[in-house]
Protein backbone atom coordinates (compact mmCIF):
# COMPACT_ATOMS: atom_id res chain seq x y z
CA UNK A 1 0.00 0.00 0.00
CA UNK A 2 1.51 3.28 -0.92
CA UNK A 3 -0.03 7.07 -1.31
CA UNK A 4 -2.54 7.72 -3.12
CA UNK A 5 -1.93 8.74 -6.74
CA UNK A 6 -3.35 11.43 -7.11
CA UNK A 7 -0.42 13.57 -5.47
CA UNK A 8 2.84 14.43 -7.69
CA UNK A 9 3.62 15.87 -10.39
CA UNK A 10 1.69 15.38 -14.21
CA UNK A 11 3.39 11.97 -15.49
CA UNK A 12 5.07 12.85 -18.90
CA UNK A 13 2.94 10.80 -21.52
CA UNK A 14 5.93 9.23 -22.97
CA UNK A 15 6.35 6.53 -25.58
CA UNK A 16 6.33 3.63 -22.87
CA UNK A 17 3.10 5.17 -21.34
CA UNK A 18 1.08 5.36 -24.33
CA UNK A 19 2.23 1.74 -24.92
CA UNK A 20 1.29 0.85 -21.55
CA UNK A 21 -2.05 2.63 -22.30
CA UNK A 22 -2.39 0.66 -25.74
CA UNK A 23 -1.82 -2.74 -24.14
CA UNK A 24 -4.57 -1.99 -21.47
CA UNK A 25 -7.00 -0.93 -23.97
CA UNK A 26 -7.47 2.28 -23.30
CA UNK A 27 -6.44 3.97 -26.16
CA UNK A 28 -9.71 4.58 -28.76
CA UNK A 29 -10.09 6.34 -32.20
CA UNK A 30 -7.32 8.47 -33.78
CA UNK A 31 -5.07 7.47 -30.93
CA UNK A 32 -5.21 3.84 -31.67
CA UNK A 33 -4.87 4.35 -35.48
CA UNK A 34 -1.79 6.58 -34.44
CA UNK A 35 -0.10 3.78 -31.96
CA UNK A 36 -0.36 1.56 -34.42
CA UNK A 37 0.82 2.95 -37.23
CA UNK A 38 3.96 4.13 -34.75
CA UNK A 39 4.57 0.14 -34.03
CA UNK A 40 4.57 -0.15 -37.64
CA UNK A 41 7.56 2.00 -38.17
CA UNK A 42 9.01 2.29 -34.80
CA UNK A 43 10.70 -1.42 -33.62
CA UNK A 44 11.39 0.16 -30.09
CA UNK A 45 7.63 1.29 -29.18
CA UNK A 46 6.69 -1.85 -30.87
CA UNK A 47 8.79 -3.72 -28.37
CA UNK A 48 7.42 -1.65 -25.69
CA UNK A 49 4.29 -2.56 -26.46
CA UNK A 50 4.55 -6.44 -25.97
CA UNK A 51 6.53 -5.71 -23.04
CA UNK A 52 3.22 -4.42 -21.51
CA UNK A 53 1.76 -7.29 -22.84
CA UNK A 54 3.52 -9.89 -21.52
CA UNK A 55 3.78 -8.42 -18.14
CA UNK A 56 0.08 -7.95 -18.13
CA UNK A 57 -0.92 -11.59 -19.56
CA UNK A 58 -0.56 -13.52 -16.26
CA UNK A 59 -3.32 -11.36 -15.26
CA UNK A 60 -5.50 -12.98 -17.86
CA UNK A 61 -5.24 -16.43 -15.60
CA UNK A 62 -7.83 -14.53 -13.13
CA UNK A 63 -10.57 -14.81 -15.94
CA UNK A 64 -12.73 -17.85 -16.14
CA UNK A 65 -12.55 -20.33 -18.64
CA UNK A 66 -15.64 -20.71 -20.52
CA UNK A 67 -16.45 -23.71 -23.47
CA UNK A 68 -17.12 -22.05 -26.89
CA UNK A 69 -19.82 -24.47 -28.95
CA UNK A 70 -18.81 -26.51 -31.44
CA UNK A 71 -19.41 -23.64 -34.55
CA UNK A 72 -16.38 -22.19 -33.36
CA UNK A 73 -13.71 -24.98 -34.52
CA UNK A 74 -16.03 -25.62 -37.82
CA UNK A 75 -16.05 -22.25 -38.66
CA UNK A 76 -12.35 -21.92 -38.42
CA UNK A 77 -11.80 -25.07 -40.25
CA UNK A 78 -14.15 -24.29 -43.27
CA UNK A 79 -12.34 -20.91 -43.44
CA UNK A 80 -8.81 -22.51 -43.80
CA UNK A 81 -10.22 -25.56 -45.98
CA UNK A 82 -11.46 -22.69 -48.90
CA UNK A 83 -8.42 -20.84 -49.20
CA UNK A 84 -6.65 -24.16 -49.04
CA UNK A 85 -9.10 -25.47 -51.69
CA UNK A 86 -8.61 -21.75 -53.42
CA UNK A 87 -5.23 -22.33 -53.53
CA UNK A 88 -4.84 -25.56 -54.71
CA UNK A 89 -6.64 -24.67 -57.60
CA UNK A 90 -5.12 -21.77 -58.23
CA UNK A 91 -1.63 -23.69 -58.31
CA UNK A 92 -3.41 -26.51 -60.48
CA UNK A 93 -4.45 -24.42 -63.39
CA UNK A 94 -3.07 -21.14 -63.01
CA UNK A 95 -4.32 -19.93 -66.13
CA UNK A 96 -7.72 -21.50 -66.27
CA UNK A 97 -10.36 -18.90 -66.58
CA UNK A 98 -13.22 -18.26 -63.99
CA UNK A 99 -15.72 -19.92 -66.00
CA UNK A 100 -18.88 -20.51 -63.55
CA UNK A 101 -20.11 -18.82 -60.18
CA UNK A 102 -18.64 -21.37 -57.96
CA UNK A 103 -15.59 -20.60 -59.56
CA UNK A 104 -15.66 -17.19 -58.67
CA UNK A 105 -17.23 -17.84 -54.93
CA UNK A 106 -13.96 -19.78 -54.28
CA UNK A 107 -12.11 -16.80 -55.77
CA UNK A 108 -13.98 -14.21 -53.83
CA UNK A 109 -13.42 -16.23 -50.69
CA UNK A 110 -9.68 -16.92 -51.54
CA UNK A 111 -9.46 -13.57 -52.25
CA UNK A 112 -11.12 -12.22 -48.78
CA UNK A 113 -8.58 -14.67 -46.85
CA UNK A 114 -5.61 -12.85 -49.41
CA UNK A 115 -6.41 -9.67 -48.20
CA UNK A 116 -8.52 -9.92 -44.85
CA UNK A 117 -11.40 -8.15 -45.79
CA UNK A 118 -14.48 -8.56 -44.29
CA UNK A 119 -17.49 -10.95 -45.10
CA UNK A 120 -19.21 -7.65 -45.57
CA UNK A 121 -16.59 -6.41 -48.17
CA UNK A 122 -16.72 -9.62 -50.14
CA UNK A 123 -20.53 -9.74 -50.73
CA UNK A 124 -20.16 -6.06 -52.05
CA UNK A 125 -17.60 -7.51 -53.94
CA UNK A 126 -19.71 -10.05 -55.46
CA UNK A 127 -22.43 -7.99 -56.21
CA UNK A 128 -20.64 -5.93 -57.97
CA UNK A 129 -19.08 -8.51 -60.06
CA UNK A 130 -22.09 -10.16 -61.01
CA UNK A 131 -24.14 -6.64 -61.95
CA UNK A 132 -20.80 -5.15 -63.64
CA UNK A 133 -20.45 -4.02 -66.59
CA UNK A 134 -24.36 -4.93 -67.60
CA UNK A 135 -25.93 -4.13 -65.13
CA UNK A 136 -27.51 -8.22 -65.13
CA UNK A 137 -27.92 -10.30 -62.32
CA UNK A 138 -25.36 -12.95 -63.69
CA UNK A 139 -22.23 -11.23 -66.01
CA UNK A 140 -20.81 -13.37 -68.82
CA UNK A 141 -18.29 -15.59 -66.62
CA UNK A 142 -15.75 -14.90 -69.68
CA UNK A 143 -15.56 -10.89 -68.59
CA UNK A 144 -15.48 -12.03 -64.70
CA UNK A 145 -12.22 -14.16 -66.10
CA UNK A 146 -11.30 -11.02 -68.11
CA UNK A 147 -11.38 -8.44 -64.73
CA UNK A 148 -8.67 -9.70 -62.80
CA UNK A 149 -9.15 -7.78 -59.41
CA UNK A 150 -6.42 -6.69 -57.71
CA UNK A 151 -6.09 -6.18 -54.09
CA UNK A 152 -4.55 -4.08 -51.70
CA UNK A 153 -4.20 -4.43 -47.31
CA UNK A 154 -3.23 -1.89 -46.05
CA UNK A 155 -2.40 -2.80 -42.43
CA UNK A 156 -2.48 -0.41 -39.86
CA UNK A 157 0.20 -1.46 -36.96
CA UNK A 158 0.48 -5.11 -36.34
CA UNK A 159 -3.42 -6.12 -34.96
CA UNK A 160 -6.55 -5.80 -36.18
CA UNK A 161 -7.34 -3.03 -37.97
CA UNK A 162 -6.84 -2.99 -41.84
CA UNK A 163 -8.26 -0.99 -44.99
CA UNK A 164 -8.88 -3.29 -47.85
CA UNK A 165 -8.36 -1.48 -51.14
CA UNK A 166 -10.06 -4.05 -54.28
CA UNK A 167 -9.92 -2.37 -57.81
CA UNK A 168 -11.86 -4.31 -60.37
CA UNK A 169 -10.46 -3.19 -63.82
CA UNK A 170 -13.65 -3.71 -66.24
CA UNK A 171 -15.53 -1.65 -63.43
CA UNK A 172 -12.82 1.14 -63.18
CA UNK A 173 -14.20 0.66 -59.74
CA UNK A 174 -12.72 0.57 -56.53
CA UNK A 175 -13.70 -0.56 -53.12
CA UNK A 176 -12.03 0.97 -49.71
CA UNK A 177 -13.32 -1.17 -46.98
CA UNK A 178 -12.57 0.49 -43.73
CA UNK A 179 -14.59 -1.21 -41.24
CA UNK A 180 -12.24 -1.52 -38.28
CA UNK A 181 -11.18 2.33 -38.55
CA UNK A 182 -13.54 4.99 -36.71
CA UNK A 183 -13.38 8.60 -36.88
CA UNK A 184 -12.45 11.04 -34.23
CA UNK A 185 -14.02 14.10 -35.39
CA UNK A 186 -11.04 15.86 -35.92
CA UNK A 187 -9.19 14.35 -38.37
CA UNK A 188 -9.40 12.27 -41.84
CA UNK A 189 -7.75 9.98 -43.21
CA UNK A 190 -6.34 10.65 -47.09
CA UNK A 191 -5.70 7.61 -49.71
CA UNK A 192 -2.52 7.85 -51.82
CA UNK A 193 -1.90 5.97 -54.51
CA UNK A 194 2.13 5.50 -55.43
CA UNK A 195 2.49 4.87 -58.91
CA UNK A 196 4.97 2.04 -59.38
CA UNK A 197 6.75 4.21 -62.01
CA UNK A 198 7.80 6.71 -59.27
CA UNK A 199 5.83 9.57 -60.86
CA UNK A 200 3.74 11.97 -58.48
CA UNK A 201 1.31 10.47 -55.70
CA UNK A 202 -2.37 10.82 -56.28
CA UNK A 203 -5.01 11.25 -53.64
CA UNK A 204 -7.70 8.22 -54.33
CA UNK A 205 -10.30 10.27 -51.78
CA UNK A 206 -10.38 10.46 -48.18
CA UNK A 207 -11.75 7.40 -46.30
CA UNK A 208 -15.05 6.86 -45.09
CA UNK A 209 -13.95 5.04 -41.35
CA UNK A 210 -16.11 1.78 -40.59
CA UNK A 211 -17.72 2.05 -44.30
CA UNK A 212 -17.42 0.13 -47.23
CA UNK A 213 -17.31 2.41 -50.35
CA UNK A 214 -17.34 2.13 -53.86
CA UNK A 215 -15.63 4.84 -56.03
CA UNK A 216 -15.03 5.45 -59.57
CA UNK A 217 -11.86 5.81 -60.90
CA UNK A 218 -10.65 8.36 -63.43
CA UNK A 219 -9.05 7.31 -66.40
CA UNK A 220 -5.75 9.41 -65.17
CA UNK A 221 -5.80 6.86 -61.63
CA UNK A 222 -6.13 3.95 -63.63
CA UNK A 223 -3.60 4.21 -66.07
CA UNK A 224 -1.29 4.10 -63.24
CA UNK A 225 -2.96 1.04 -61.48
CA UNK A 226 -0.44 -2.00 -61.55
CA UNK A 227 0.69 -4.36 -60.15
CA UNK A 228 3.71 -3.09 -57.23
CA UNK A 229 2.02 0.11 -56.85
CA UNK A 230 1.56 0.98 -53.35
CA UNK A 231 -0.54 3.05 -51.38
CA UNK A 232 -0.24 5.18 -48.36
CA UNK A 233 -3.02 6.41 -46.02
CA UNK A 234 -2.53 10.01 -44.02
CA UNK A 235 -3.68 11.73 -41.22
CA UNK A 236 -4.93 14.87 -42.56
CA UNK A 237 -7.42 17.63 -40.95
CA UNK A 238 -10.75 17.05 -41.91
CA UNK A 239 -11.97 16.96 -45.41
CA UNK A 240 -8.50 15.93 -46.58
CA UNK A 241 -5.08 17.63 -47.53
CA UNK A 242 -5.84 21.01 -48.13
CA UNK A 243 -4.18 22.96 -51.10
CA UNK A 244 -1.31 23.83 -51.30
CA UNK A 245 0.11 22.80 -47.62
CA UNK A 246 2.27 19.00 -47.67
CA UNK A 247 0.00 15.91 -46.90
CA UNK A 248 -0.25 14.93 -43.22
CA UNK A 249 2.73 11.91 -41.74
CA UNK A 250 1.62 8.49 -43.34
CA UNK A 251 0.04 6.37 -40.45
CA UNK A 252 -0.05 2.84 -42.95
CA UNK A 253 0.99 1.98 -46.20
CA UNK A 254 0.39 -1.22 -48.79
CA UNK A 255 1.04 -2.44 -52.01
CA UNK A 256 -1.27 -4.15 -54.46
CA UNK A 257 -0.99 -7.39 -56.26
CA UNK A 258 -3.70 -9.38 -58.36
CA UNK A 259 -5.54 -11.99 -56.90
CA UNK B 1 21.34 -34.07 -9.36
CA UNK B 2 18.35 -36.00 -8.21
CA UNK B 3 15.82 -36.70 -11.66
CA UNK B 4 12.71 -34.84 -10.94
CA UNK B 5 9.66 -35.41 -12.95
CA UNK B 6 8.88 -32.29 -14.75
CA UNK B 7 5.55 -31.05 -13.48
CA UNK B 8 2.72 -30.78 -16.13
CA UNK B 9 2.66 -27.11 -17.01
CA UNK B 10 6.06 -27.67 -18.45
CA UNK B 11 4.76 -30.59 -20.64
CA UNK B 12 1.89 -28.94 -21.48
CA UNK B 13 4.00 -25.40 -22.41
CA UNK B 14 6.61 -27.67 -24.22
CA UNK B 15 3.64 -29.08 -26.22
CA UNK B 16 1.88 -26.03 -27.10
CA UNK B 17 5.35 -24.64 -28.12
CA UNK B 18 6.46 -27.45 -30.46
CA UNK B 19 2.62 -26.90 -32.05
CA UNK B 20 3.23 -23.47 -32.47
CA UNK B 21 6.40 -24.30 -34.31
CA UNK B 22 4.63 -26.56 -36.49
CA UNK B 23 2.38 -24.03 -37.07
CA UNK B 24 4.89 -21.96 -38.77
CA UNK B 25 5.01 -24.39 -41.35
CA UNK B 26 1.50 -24.58 -42.30
CA UNK B 27 0.77 -27.76 -40.31
CA UNK B 28 -2.62 -27.64 -39.88
CA UNK B 29 -2.94 -30.80 -37.60
CA UNK B 30 -0.79 -28.41 -35.19
CA UNK B 31 -3.74 -25.95 -35.41
CA UNK B 32 -6.04 -27.96 -34.22
CA UNK B 33 -4.00 -28.64 -31.21
CA UNK B 34 -3.89 -25.46 -30.42
CA UNK B 35 -7.49 -25.10 -30.74
CA UNK B 36 -7.85 -27.67 -28.31
CA UNK B 37 -4.86 -27.02 -25.72
CA UNK B 38 -6.34 -23.18 -25.92
CA UNK B 39 -9.69 -22.59 -26.60
CA UNK B 40 -11.09 -22.72 -22.89
CA UNK B 41 -8.87 -19.88 -21.94
CA UNK B 42 -9.09 -18.00 -24.84
CA UNK B 43 -12.69 -18.06 -25.06
CA UNK B 44 -12.80 -17.34 -21.69
CA UNK B 45 -10.74 -14.57 -22.27
CA UNK B 46 -12.75 -13.31 -25.24
CA UNK B 47 -16.20 -13.24 -23.41
CA UNK B 48 -15.20 -11.50 -20.12
CA UNK B 49 -13.50 -8.51 -22.38
CA UNK B 50 -16.92 -8.52 -24.99
CA UNK B 51 -19.70 -9.85 -22.35
CA UNK B 52 -21.64 -11.64 -25.28
CA UNK B 53 -21.45 -15.03 -26.77
CA UNK B 54 -22.16 -14.17 -30.34
CA UNK B 55 -19.32 -11.75 -30.16
CA UNK B 56 -16.73 -13.79 -28.11
CA UNK B 57 -17.12 -16.86 -30.48
CA UNK B 58 -16.67 -14.50 -33.46
CA UNK B 59 -13.57 -12.89 -32.08
CA UNK B 60 -11.92 -16.45 -31.53
CA UNK B 61 -12.76 -17.43 -34.20
CA UNK B 62 -10.88 -14.61 -36.10
CA UNK B 63 -7.94 -14.90 -33.08
CA UNK B 64 -7.36 -18.67 -34.92
CA UNK B 65 -8.08 -17.64 -38.59
CA UNK B 66 -5.04 -14.93 -37.58
CA UNK B 67 -2.85 -17.25 -35.92
CA UNK B 68 -2.97 -19.09 -38.53
CA UNK B 69 -2.20 -16.91 -41.48
CA UNK B 70 0.37 -15.71 -39.34
CA UNK B 71 1.96 -18.07 -37.08
CA UNK B 72 5.71 -16.69 -38.27
CA UNK B 73 4.63 -13.56 -35.63
CA UNK B 74 5.07 -15.65 -32.61
CA UNK B 75 8.69 -15.22 -30.94
CA UNK B 76 9.33 -18.53 -29.10
CA UNK B 77 12.18 -16.95 -27.34
CA UNK B 78 10.07 -13.94 -26.44
CA UNK B 79 7.52 -15.38 -24.52
CA UNK B 80 5.64 -17.99 -23.05
CA UNK B 81 3.42 -19.22 -25.93
CA UNK B 82 0.27 -19.07 -23.69
CA UNK B 83 1.02 -15.72 -22.60
CA UNK B 84 1.26 -14.81 -26.15
CA UNK B 85 -1.56 -16.25 -27.00
CA UNK B 86 -3.58 -14.57 -24.09
CA UNK B 87 -2.20 -11.31 -24.78
CA UNK B 88 -3.43 -11.72 -28.64
CA UNK B 89 -6.43 -12.91 -28.03
CA UNK B 90 -7.17 -10.12 -25.61
CA UNK B 91 -6.06 -7.49 -27.90
CA UNK B 92 -8.43 -8.97 -30.57
CA UNK B 93 -11.10 -8.83 -28.59
CA UNK B 94 -10.53 -5.35 -27.53
CA UNK B 95 -10.04 -4.40 -31.13
CA UNK B 96 -13.91 -5.58 -31.75
CA UNK B 97 -14.74 -4.02 -28.68
CA UNK B 98 -13.75 -0.28 -29.86
CA UNK B 99 -14.22 -0.80 -33.30
CA UNK B 100 -17.69 -2.44 -33.10
CA UNK B 101 -21.02 -1.61 -32.02
CA UNK B 102 -20.19 -4.19 -28.67
CA UNK B 103 -21.02 -3.42 -25.41
CA UNK B 104 -19.13 -5.16 -23.56
CA UNK B 105 -18.79 -4.89 -20.06
CA UNK B 106 -20.16 -7.43 -17.24
CA UNK B 107 -20.63 -10.98 -18.20
CA UNK B 108 -23.83 -12.19 -17.24
CA UNK B 109 -23.67 -14.76 -15.00
CA UNK B 110 -24.54 -18.20 -16.49
CA UNK B 111 -22.44 -17.18 -19.39
CA UNK B 112 -19.69 -16.66 -17.36
CA UNK B 113 -19.86 -20.05 -14.79
CA UNK B 114 -16.91 -21.72 -14.76
CA UNK B 115 -16.50 -25.49 -16.30
CA UNK B 116 -16.71 -28.06 -14.55
CA UNK B 117 -13.65 -29.93 -13.72
CA UNK B 118 -13.04 -31.74 -17.53
CA UNK B 119 -10.43 -28.38 -18.29
CA UNK B 120 -7.26 -30.05 -17.03
CA UNK B 121 -5.31 -28.13 -19.41
CA UNK B 122 -6.72 -24.84 -18.15
CA UNK B 123 -4.47 -25.28 -14.79
CA UNK B 124 -1.84 -26.92 -17.10
CA UNK B 125 -2.00 -23.64 -18.87
CA UNK B 126 -1.31 -20.91 -16.30
CA UNK B 127 0.98 -17.87 -17.06
CA UNK B 128 4.45 -18.86 -15.98
CA UNK B 129 3.85 -18.53 -12.20
CA UNK B 130 7.14 -16.22 -11.38
CA UNK B 131 5.81 -14.12 -14.28
CA UNK B 132 2.39 -13.75 -12.21
CA UNK B 133 3.87 -13.31 -8.34
CA UNK B 134 5.39 -10.43 -9.84
CA UNK B 135 2.75 -8.27 -11.66
CA UNK B 136 0.68 -8.76 -8.67
CA UNK B 137 3.17 -7.67 -6.20
CA UNK B 138 3.68 -4.68 -8.52
CA UNK B 139 -0.10 -3.99 -8.95
CA UNK B 140 -0.37 -4.48 -5.04
CA UNK B 141 2.05 -1.74 -4.14
CA UNK B 142 0.02 1.05 -5.86
CA UNK B 143 -2.95 2.12 -4.33
CA UNK B 144 -6.41 0.10 -3.66
CA UNK B 145 -7.93 3.02 -6.21
CA UNK B 146 -5.40 3.34 -8.54
CA UNK B 147 -4.90 -0.78 -8.63
CA UNK B 148 -9.09 -1.14 -9.00
CA UNK B 149 -9.07 1.33 -12.50
CA UNK B 150 -6.01 -0.32 -13.92
CA UNK B 151 -7.75 -3.99 -12.86
CA UNK B 152 -11.13 -2.71 -14.13
CA UNK B 153 -9.42 -1.58 -17.77
CA UNK B 154 -7.51 -5.08 -17.73
CA UNK B 155 -10.46 -7.28 -16.96
CA UNK B 156 -13.77 -5.44 -18.30
CA UNK B 157 -11.94 -3.42 -21.56
CA UNK B 158 -13.09 -0.57 -19.61
CA UNK B 159 -12.02 2.90 -21.53
CA UNK B 160 -11.00 5.97 -19.66
CA UNK B 161 -14.02 7.48 -19.87
CA UNK B 162 -16.21 4.78 -18.83
CA UNK B 163 -14.05 4.62 -15.56
CA UNK B 164 -14.05 8.19 -15.15
CA UNK B 165 -18.11 8.08 -15.23
CA UNK B 166 -18.25 5.20 -13.02
CA UNK B 167 -15.73 6.81 -10.22
CA UNK B 168 -17.68 10.08 -11.01
CA UNK B 169 -14.41 12.19 -11.56
CA UNK B 170 -13.41 14.26 -14.75
CA UNK B 171 -11.89 12.80 -17.29
CA UNK B 172 -9.08 14.29 -16.87
CA UNK B 173 -8.38 12.90 -13.30
CA UNK B 174 -8.98 9.35 -14.41
CA UNK B 175 -6.19 9.62 -16.60
CA UNK B 176 -3.72 11.17 -14.48
CA UNK B 177 -4.59 8.71 -11.22
CA UNK B 178 -4.12 5.63 -14.09
CA UNK B 179 -0.97 6.94 -15.76
CA UNK B 180 0.61 7.83 -12.52
CA UNK B 181 -0.02 3.99 -11.80
CA UNK B 182 1.23 2.68 -14.93
CA UNK B 183 4.38 4.71 -14.35
CA UNK B 184 4.64 3.06 -11.17
CA UNK B 185 4.17 -0.31 -12.22
CA UNK B 186 6.44 0.35 -14.82
CA UNK B 187 9.31 1.08 -12.08
CA UNK B 188 8.20 -1.90 -10.32
CA UNK B 189 8.67 -4.76 -13.31
CA UNK B 190 11.85 -3.23 -14.49
CA UNK B 191 13.26 -2.93 -10.62
CA UNK B 192 12.44 -6.63 -10.88
CA UNK B 193 14.04 -7.31 -14.53
CA UNK B 194 17.02 -5.60 -12.88
CA UNK B 195 17.39 -7.61 -10.06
Amino acid sequence: MSAPEDTGPEVTRDDPMIAAEWALGLLEGEELLAARGKAATDPHFAWRKEWWDDWFAPLTDGMAGAEPSDQVWDGIAARIAAQQAAADAAAASPEAPAVNVVALEARVRRWQWVAGISSMAAAVALALFLTSPLGSPVAPPVQVAAAEPMVATVPIGETGLRLDVTYIPESEKMLVAAIGLTADGVHDHELWLVPADGSALQSLGVVAPGEVRSMALPAAVTAKLSDGASLVLTREPIGGKPEGVDAGPVVAKGAFSRV
Amino acid sequence: MAARPRPASDEAREALRDAMARLATGDQAALEEIYRATRVKLFGICLRILGDRKEAEDALQDVYVNLWQRADRYDPTRASPIAWLAAFARNRAIDRLRTGKVRGGAVPVEEAAPLADETPLADMLMVDAEQAAQIHKCLGALDARTQGHIRAAFFDGQTYAQLAEAADVPLGTMKSWIRRGLQRLRACLEASEAA
